[in-house]
């Protein structure tokens, strides 16, 4: 192998797979060798708004997403959060459903490699099944938990071993040591708040002395009876785990830690 | 995974599908979205097999549009894309190496379940239709949707 052979042969196959065509005024749509796991490409126009040039989808990639997911399933939750990751990190706004990014300086090549990095990000969220996504919201609890609270103080999905030896009335986590133990639930759906609704009342048959705390992956999704038979008999709600929630629940930890 | 073999895929497509009442009407009162306007409609053929009839016109671009036929799965799980016909853009067959720029038909295949990529990503060129409307009237003809109701009209 010789490496600037192999260089030239990355130049030129590169640079060939990058073309534009006019189709329309001031606008080129830009083929590209990028894309979708369905092999259609990415859909990529170049054009002129006011003076200045901006790389645009013309709203293709949240319509292409839209042949898997519903809108509500990657505007809210995990999902959104990698979305709107992916458009900050390569300055890609969202136009109403059009992803464009402004072209600055006459940096065209530049743009162009940032805006494919932004929408191939945005559509590895095809990959995340609703069952993945699951496991990540519970991933991330985890991890919250086990930054906040130290090893020996925590034992996840716990179940009190002598009344409950079946584990029927599971917990997500159990912070302990403290004058009455932390139950935290880590809520997705309806069937999970119902089922620590139950476990709740559960507790308060056995006459267990506890705190108990729920964090939502979003509560605004759970029904709203249901949400009001939990309220009653849970302590404290967290609505998500996103933004500046993650640090109030941590520092919502360290006060019962501490 | 294979979840469809080529002759199940074909026989779904064979297979007798009620033709959505309504359908012109429900059109014209597409919901908008995020950069494009969209219709799902789910029904039931008379075998049985549960159906999605998805719709997608982009606000942006007349010709990027998508009519798509997907079953389904009884065992749950994501829906299948049948067959998709799509607006003008570039597409590439991954295992066949072969490109286009061009209206086209995905059609499901078992060759590409088997390699893990998306169901529906075989496509070839197509110059049956031309706008949305006539895809639909495309797939409409090629799934083999029947009008239940004698008295029901022309679509559009």
């Amino acid at each position: 192998m010789q490496p600037d052979l192999v260089e030239q042969d990355f130049r030129q196959k590169v640079c060939a797979a990058v073309s534009l065509t006019q189709e329309g005024l001031n606008r080129f749509r830009v083929f590209n060798p990028f894309l979708f796991d369905d092999g259609d490409q990415l859909c990529i126009f170049l054009k002129k708004e006011d003076h200045s040039w901006v790389i645009s989808d013309e709203g293709h990639t949240y319509m292409h997403l839209s042949y898997q997911l519903d809108e509500k399933d990657y505007q809210q939750g995990t999902r959104v959060k990698i979305i709107e990751n992916a458009l900050s990190l390569f300055s890609v706004k969202d136009r109403e459903g059009e992803l464009i990014l402004p072209v600055e300086d006459n940096q065209f090549g530049d743009s162009l490699f940032s805006f494919v990095q932004a929408l191939l990000k945005i559509m590895d969220i095809t990959f995340l099944t609703r069952e993945r996504v699951r496991s990540t919201f519970y991933e991330d609890f985890q991890g919250l938990v086990s930054e906040t609270v130290p090893e020996d103080r925590r034992t996840f999905r716990w179940h009190d071993p002598q009344r409950d030896p079946h584990a029927l009335y599971p917990v997500d986590c159990r912070i302990n040591e403290s004058p009455s133990p932390l139950f935290i639930f880590a809520v997705q759906n309806d069937e999970q708040v119902r089922d620590a609704t139950i476990t709740l009342h559960q507790f308060e048959r056995w006459n267990l002395a506890y705190r108990s705390l729920a964090i939502f992956e979003d509560q605004e999704s759970i029904n709203r009876k249901v949400l009001a038979r939990f309220t009653d008999i849970a302590e404290k709600q967290f609505s998500s785990l996103l933004g500046e929630n993650r640090s109030r629940i941590s520092t919502y930890l360290q006060k019962i830690v501490n | 995974m294979i979840k469809y073999t080529d002759d199940e895929i074909a026989q779904r497509l064979r297979e007798a599908k009620p033709l959505p009442p309504d359908l012109a009407k429900r059109l014209q009162k597409m919901r908008s979205k995020r950069g494009h306007w969209e219709l799902n409609l789910d029904f039931t053929a008379p075998s049985g097999h549960r159906y999605r009839l998805i719709i997608r016109q982009n606000k942006f671009n007349h010709l990027d549009f998508s009519v798509i036929l997907a079953l389904y799965p009884h065992a749950g799980g994501q829906i299948f894309r049948l067959r998709r016909y799509n607006g003008k853009h570039p597409h590439r067959n991954i295992l066949e190496k072969t490109n286009f720029y061009d209206y086209h038909i995905h059609t499901a295949t078992e060759k590409y379940q088997a390699q893990g990529a998306a169901e529906d990503a075989y496509a070839e060129p197509s110059s049956d239709f031309y706008d949305l409307h006539s895809a639909l009237q495309s797939l409409l003809a090629d799934c083999n949707f029947q009008s239940l109701d004698a008295q029901q009209p022309g679509l559009f």
